[in-house]
């Protein structure tokens, strides 16, 4: 952590302003990156770690470096390497992030190929990017950062670009295709397998002709295939309830088919930012066990509003509410969860900045078992509090 | 000026908003409300290199330029935009007047795109006549400079 800290200090101090050197004729590569060190305390419940404890938790750092070269007029190149370390997951295990090869047909068509983030909601492609918002979580309802490796990036193809609709104003849109790449390392030793078999989607973000207003929609498709060895305990719980096949080998298999759309709106003026987003997520769990198929609906919507009072200080606000399956009725706490964060953004300099924040948090369905001694979720605390400090160093 | 510093004509436009709320610099309003409009402003002035045929464009031309949503002129050459520093005054004026954002609000457009691999931002540059060099080397390419700026082996490219 405090090699971090240490890095972090590097990038903000050392480096200074970035400033692009006007290009010469030929391919030239752009290098930049970031590094974060953040502090969690939370009151009553953990959260995204041991931050229940008197003394928190660090345990929620980022480091990252890009290359992106313009190899021709239409032809671009990159790749960005990343670690991290949030409570038991990343551990700092380097990984690439993206790469992608990106050839711009025209303006309204460009297809991009590797491993790239996945366009849906208004900031999923910047869950990582510190210095790109003013919230230190983005609202969790939607942007959950504990599931960063099945949401953030698919390898595949994407179809791209932007759309002149005359007195309309204008379309931007993406359409993706492919496979996600899950590093089950942080996952449980009981998971014996785990694949998506595809995973599709687009985004359709639409600027009419009111000056900073963008409304979008998102609809995403995935599988994921999983297969896991149930505990000794978990085996004779199942036989006991009459759950386990004839042919059963010790192994468990899951097919989970999940759709996804998002509705999205932004509004910019200068320095105001407004946005909301409403999200639904159907996932259709079915195995092999003599259980019948589960369905679950997760619901998410946010509010949320920053405005830069002045170019070093960014106050923001939201309020934001997770609904786990609005199948079932909304009565534990363990079925809703209320957040109302407060955010205070300070850019110390161009390539520093430090941020303030804090939740009021009614609800416990953002929370998990394991990070809370195996207690239920309906056992936690319903009203608790989370207060975050995060800096990040970018250039 | 500090850097990152707002400059000080900018600081008054601030001004403008209190001013609406009957708090003071009421005179802000007639200052600012004729620079409203990117075309009539003179506080900058924008260029593009001789060899392109075009003298004029709408705003939301140049402002997708700049943001790298349009990558080609309507005659098909490549656009190359260049930026001042982030803690010009000039860019300041035409970061509020043709992109419509603050600078810090481009930023962080710029940081979204950078860390998720969707682009680069333009080059930067110290000075009007950093501008004015790159300008006149790179065919397709446009800039912005001070309006007090002597310009040479550039085009002048008004907003319509």
């Amino acid at each position: 952590m405090h090699r971090v800290i240490a890095i972090c200090a590097g990038v903000a101090l050392g480096l200074g302003p970035q400033r692009a050197v006007a290009q010469e004729s030929g391919p030239s590569v752009q290098i930049h990156g970031f590094v974060s060190q953040g502090y969690v305390k939370t009151t009553k419940n953990n959260y995204l770690g041991p931050s229940a404890r008197r003394q928190g938790n660090f345990e929620l750092s980022e480091v990252g470096i890009n290359f992106t070269t313009q190899l021709t007029d239409r032809l671009r190149a990159g790749v960005q390497l990343f670690a991290h370390d949030l409570g038991p997951l990343g551990n700092y295990a380097p990984q690439v992030d993206w790469y992608y090869l990106d050839y711009r047909f025209f303006d309204w068509l460009g297809l991009r190929v590797g491993r790239t983030k996945l366009p849906w909601g208004l900031y999923n492609e910047a869950n990582d990017v510190d210095a790109g918002r003013v919230p230190i979580l983005l609202p969790q309802s939607i942007y959950p950062v504990t599931s960063r490796e099945i949401l953030f990036a698919q390898t595949g193809a994407e179809l791209y670009g932007d759309v002149r609709i005359g007195a309309a104003g204008s379309l931007e849109y993406r359409a993706y295709g492919g496979t996600i790449y899950v590093n089950t390392a942080d996952a449980s030793p009981q998971l014996r397998g785990f694949e998506v078999p595809y995973d599709f989607g687009g985004r359709l973000m639409w600027s009419p002709p009111v000056q900073g207003l963008r409304l979008g929609a998102s609809l995403q498709a995935a599988r994921f295939d999983l297969d896991y060895e149930p505990t000794a305990d978990e085996a004779a719980a199942y036989q006991a309830a009459g759950l386990l096949p004839a042919g059963y080998a010790g192994n468990v298999s899951i097919a989970l088919p999940v759709q996804l759309w998002v509705a999205s709106v932004e509004y910019q003026a200068q320095d105001l930012l407004l946005a909301a987003e409403l999200a639904r997520e159907y996932a259709n769990y079915k195995t092999t066990l003599l259980a019948p198929e589960v369905r679950t609906t997760i619901e998410g919507f946010y509010v949320m509003g920053s405005y830069q009072v002045r170019p070093w200080f960014t106050p923001g606000l939201y309020y934001s509410v997770l609904l786990p399956n609005i199948e079932q009725p909304i009565r534990k706490r363990s079925t809703y969860q209320h957040d109302v964060a407060m955010t205070l953004r300070y850019d110390l300099t161009p390539n520093w900045l430090v941020k303030l924040e804090g939740h009021y948090m009614h609800g416990t369905a953002a929370l998990t078992s394991a990070l809370n001694g195996n207690q239920p979720l309906d056992d936690l605390s319903k009203n608790w509090g989370v207060f975050l400090l995060k800096t990040t160093g970018y250039f | 000026m500090r850097a990152f510093d707002v400059p000080v004509h900018l600081r008054c436009s601030r001004r403008a908003g209190l001013a609406l709320l009957g708090l003071g610099c009421g005179s802000v309003l007639t200052a600012i409300a004729p620079a409203a409009s990117a075309g009539e402003t003179r506080d900058f002035l924008l260029i593009v290199n001789p060899a392109s045929s075009l003298r004029g464009a709408p705003r939301e031309l140049v402002a997708d330029a700049f943001l790298k949503k349009r990558t080609r002129w309507p005659d098909g050459e490549a656009i190359r935009p260049v930026d001042l520093r982030s803690d010009n005054g000039v860019r300041w004026r035409f970061s509020e007047l043709v992109l419509k954002r603050s600078v810090g609000a481009v930023r962080s457009y710029w940081q979204q795109r950078i860390f998720s691999g969707r682009d680069v931002p333009p080059p930067e540059v110290d000075s009007d006549a950093g501008v004015i060099a790159f300008v006149a080397k790179f065919p397709g390419a446009v800039g912005y400079v001070s309006a007090s700026a002597k310009l040479a082996g550039v085009a002048e490219l008004a907003i319509r």
